[in-house]
């Protein structure tokens, strides 16, 4: 191929992509203004308090933890190949051992940090277990190897294709995306939970007009809730928490209204789509650095693949958290005008910061990597633009 | 990796020609009342004896020599009794334990043996894995400090004292027995060879416990069973390395996650095998063999599981394919490459004729979930498999081996239950797992 004619589909790749990454950022929200807000006035002091300082030290773990995954998967790059001698898998086989080894020195030397957050969770009356953040982790690599194992497979079967070599991942980018859409849509139906009998829930269904099971999780110890599924699959989940008290149904009816706000305007296939768009580049990111290494056919570029992966997916994270905090604020769009009732919002935002011990106002860097969500403080502005917009 | 041992100190002598008296068989257990009562006395005697002796070996550093003699006494005859007991051996045994006057006997270190002071102090200790072990095999009857709870309706709880006997394989042996004894007026060679390793294993814990001897008990079969003829090959054995014994330290902290993707893909597997199988049978009883694609098919599912189990309990260090094919693992098994011509009534009945080896199985199942538990800490710690648990595992795992093949219709030649392997040609020698082989 030419130069000229690749540079051309690069260009017409790149179009393709801004397209359909325009056509995914729509949403319904408008343009609004949000009102400046001082979280002294929101907040209780000792909240406030309580809260950043909770936060500052776990954003430290955070950057603990990264730092040492990004160190440890480095020399694992480097001198992983060493541990192709305990396989006798074949080239797969021993491309899986060595991507799990990868995973279990990463789990390995992120253990002190994982221990040191449940002490600190432990300080400030958060629940958290030391043997869920040891043993429990340690036995929940296995669910985590089979995804590796089965990823792998794929991978590295597509680059030992003699048809396919080098440009696997123009056929694995789709097949992944095929298996994320997958799973999406079988996940619902594996999580059980029990009905939940709440007479604002139909309520809210009617007028989200999204109609899907409402299913309450137990097993978890803080107050949250995710939509999830495809079609026929489709459920809100909330986890038990957030149904008790200090939750009143009013903000619970708020919390469900968000929910079917994702739901009503197809935020899971549109993740979907982002992942697609952003399966194709890495995929091909991954393919390019490891050829010095023999390609993804061979065992020995594991490793190396496993450690641009990782580094590939925290250079998008700022990205990922952009796209999803739009989604988030359209949700919470969606909500305001379902319920009409941005006092529940704000109640509910408020009631975060003391319960889960959300920083309200986290400082730039914090937001740019870890918030997926607007910050409670762009979430109550947003409540208020609300309540300002509808009243007289 | 160097495996050289010394011998056991302790081992076992089987003389003992597998003809049994349908008589006594019958009534054994009520024949063996006058010994247990006469045993339970003795354990009271050898269990104050013990306790003196275990002050006198951490004052003396040995023990004294009348003690010695007293508590050899003592496990040679709960070596016969177990033997009888077991079905291991057939005629009645003498009350006073001597020397050579059973066909499953004992060889006792003659006079006491200086002993670390150590090692006495920790004794009970460091006897646990063994006395866990032993209880699996076939500890035989010996004194024991059961518990248990019996809650009445005021909800009070009693421990119980008693004299007790032992051992899942060697139990499941001797219930086997009894039934095969009474039809045939013969053991099976398989059931007594693994009754009375059980037996011998045992006699080794005991001598350990009761400071007879500071060298730990030896689990290799080979070792334990150096009197006993092998018996003849099987058609599925094992076949690899035996002295690899060096393991990853990572891969062994790290074995039960890693192994998780293999249990996933053995249980699709699993469901296509039992599928297959079902067809199998129908076309082995037209046919009279398997189909080539079937047998195939199966052979490499089967080869597969030993590989994962193999992975799994530590027998053998790298991780394994995913596809069950010969001569690709270092622990692997030899299955008859043609399919071979199967008596259909043998076909017929086949998942009822299974049973027996499929109680084994069980039995020894357990006994490879154990041996993993405790080589898992030894690797980790040393970096290589204990020599006679990897051993003890190849053994589980060979029998595993045959009753998955049997059952799967690759073979019409029953289990064998022996722990050692069968005897090879020259040729094969050098490959064949040498679970026989005597300690260098």
């Amino acid at each position: 191929m030419t130069r000229s004619r690749s540079t051309l589909l690069l260009l017409l790749s790149a179009a393709v992509w801004a397209v359909a990454a325009w056509l995914l950022w729509r949403t319904t929200v408008p343009t609004l203004h949000l009102p400046h807000l001082d979280e002294h006035a929101l907040f209780p002091a000792q909240v406030l308090r309580r809260a950043q300082h909770y936060s500052a030290v776990e954003r430290l773990f955070w950057l603990g933890q990264t730092i040492t995954q990004l160190v440890m998967l480095g020399l694992f790059a480097r001198f992983g190949m060493r541990w192709t001698r305990e396989s006798a898998a074949g080239p797969i086989g021993t491309g899986m051992l060595l991507g799990m080894i990868g995973f279990a020195l990463v789990w390995a030397a992120e253990l002190p940090f994982a221990v040191l957050d449940v002490w600190w969770r432990h300080r400030y009356g958060l629940p958290a277990s030391y043997v869920q953040a040891t043993i429990g982790n340690w036995l929940a690599l296995g669910s985590q190897f089979v995804l590796l194992c089965v990823a792998l497979a794929i991978v590295m079967g597509l680059a030992r294709a003699r048809r396919i070599g080098n440009r696997w991942w123009l056929v694995a980018a789709p097949v992944f995306v095929g298996l994320r859409t997958l799973l999406a849509f079988v996940a619902p139906w594996l999580l059980g939970g029990r009905p939940l009998h709440a007479a604002y829930a139909s309520k809210l269904e009617r007028i989200e007009h999204v109609h899907v099971p409402v299913r309450v999780l137990r097993g978890f110890a803080e107050p949250n809730a995710f939509s999830t599924g495809l079609g026929a699959s489709r459920r809100v989940f909330l986890w038990k928490p957030i149904v008790e008290q200090p939750f009143t149904p009013r903000l619970d009816a708020f919390v469900l209204a968000h929910e079917l706000g994702h739901l009503a305007h197809n935020h899971i296939w549109k993740s979907i789509g982002w992942y697609a768009l952003f399966a194709f580049p890495v995929a091909f990111l991954i393919a390019q650095t490891t050829r010095r290494r023999g390609g993804m056919g061979v065992p020995e570029a594991v490793p190396l693949a496993i450690f641009v992966y990782v580094v590939l997916q925290l250079a998008q994270l700022p990205i990922q958290n952009v796209i999803s905090r739009h989604f988030e604020a359209e949700a919470d769009w969606s909500a305001l005008r379902a319920t009409h009732d941005p006092q529940a919002g704000v109640r509910l935002f408020r009631l975060f910061a003391s319960q889960t011990l959300d920083d309200p106002n986290p400082p730039s860097w914090d937001y740019i990597f870890l918030e997926n969500h607007p910050t409670l403080m762009q979430r109550i502005a947003m409540a208020k633009a609300y309540a300002a917009a509808q009243s007289p | 990796m160097n495996i050289a041992m010394d011998a056991h100190p302790v081992t076992l002598v089987v003389d003992d020609d597998l003809s049994r008296n349908r008589l006594t068989v019958l009534v054994r257990i009520l024949l063996a009342i006058p010994h247990l009562i006469w045993f339970f006395l003795w354990s009271i005697l050898a269990l104050l004896g013990s306790i003196l002796n275990w002050f006198a070996t951490l004052i003396l550093g040995q023990p004294p020599a009348w003690l010695h003699r007293f508590l050899c006494a003592y496990i040679r005859y709960s070596v016969h009794l177990s033997a009888y007991l077991y079905l291991t051996a057939n005629p009645y045994p003498g009350f006073m334990g001597e020397a050579g006057s059973y066909p499953i006997d004992v060889e006792l270190p003659q006079e006491p043996q200086r002993q670390s002071r150590w090692k006495t102090l920790l004794r009970l200790i460091l006897a646990l894995p063994a006395l866990v072990l032993a209880a699996l095999l076939g500890g035989g009857v010996g004194f024991s400090y059961g518990t248990f709870s019996r809650s009445g309706r005021s909800g009070s709880s009693r421990n119980y004292s008693s004299l007790g006997g032992g051992g899942l394989l060697a139990g499941a042996c001797a219930v086997l027995g009894w039934f095969a004894s009474i039809v045939l007026g013969r053991m099976p060679r398989g059931l007594r060879d693994a009754g009375a390793y059980g037996v011998g294993y045992g006699a080794q814990v005991r001598a350990y416990t009761l400071l007879i001897t500071d060298t730990y008990p030896n689990t290799d079969p080979g070792a334990l069973l150096q009197s006993v003829e092998p018996p003849p090959e099987h058609p599925v054995r094992l076949v690899g390395d035996a002295h690899d014994l060096r393991r990853s330290r990572l891969t062994v902290f790290f074995r039960l996650p890693l192994v998780i993707p293999h249990l996933v893909w053995l249980y699709l597997w699993s469901i296509a095998a039992a599928l297959t199988v079902i067809v199998n049978w129908f076309a082995t009883l037209v046919l009279g063999r398997s189909p080539e694609p079937f047998h195939r098919f199966l052979s490499r599912y089967v080869r597969y599981v030993l590989h994962v189990y193999a992975f799994a309990s530590l027998a053998a260090n790298p991780f394994p394919g995913f596809t069950g094919a010969a001569g690709t693992y270092p622990l692997d098994l030899v299955l008859p490459e043609e399919p071979q011509r199967q008596n259909r009534w043998k076909t017929l009945f086949r998942l009822f004729l299974a049973v027996p080896a499929w109680i084994v199985s069980i039995a020894l199942s357990y006994t490879l979930f154990v041996c993993a538990f405790f080589t898992w800490f030894v690797a980790l710690v040393t970096g290589s498999a204990p020599w006679g648990l990897r051993n003890l595992s190849a053994y589980s795992l060979r029998y595993l081996a045959q009753v998955n093949a049997y059952i799967y219709l690759l073979t019409d030649r029953y289990p064998h239950a022996s722990p050692l392997e069968g005897e090879d040609t020259p040729a094969e020698a050098a490959t064949v797992l040498p679970v026989a082989l005597p300690a260098e």
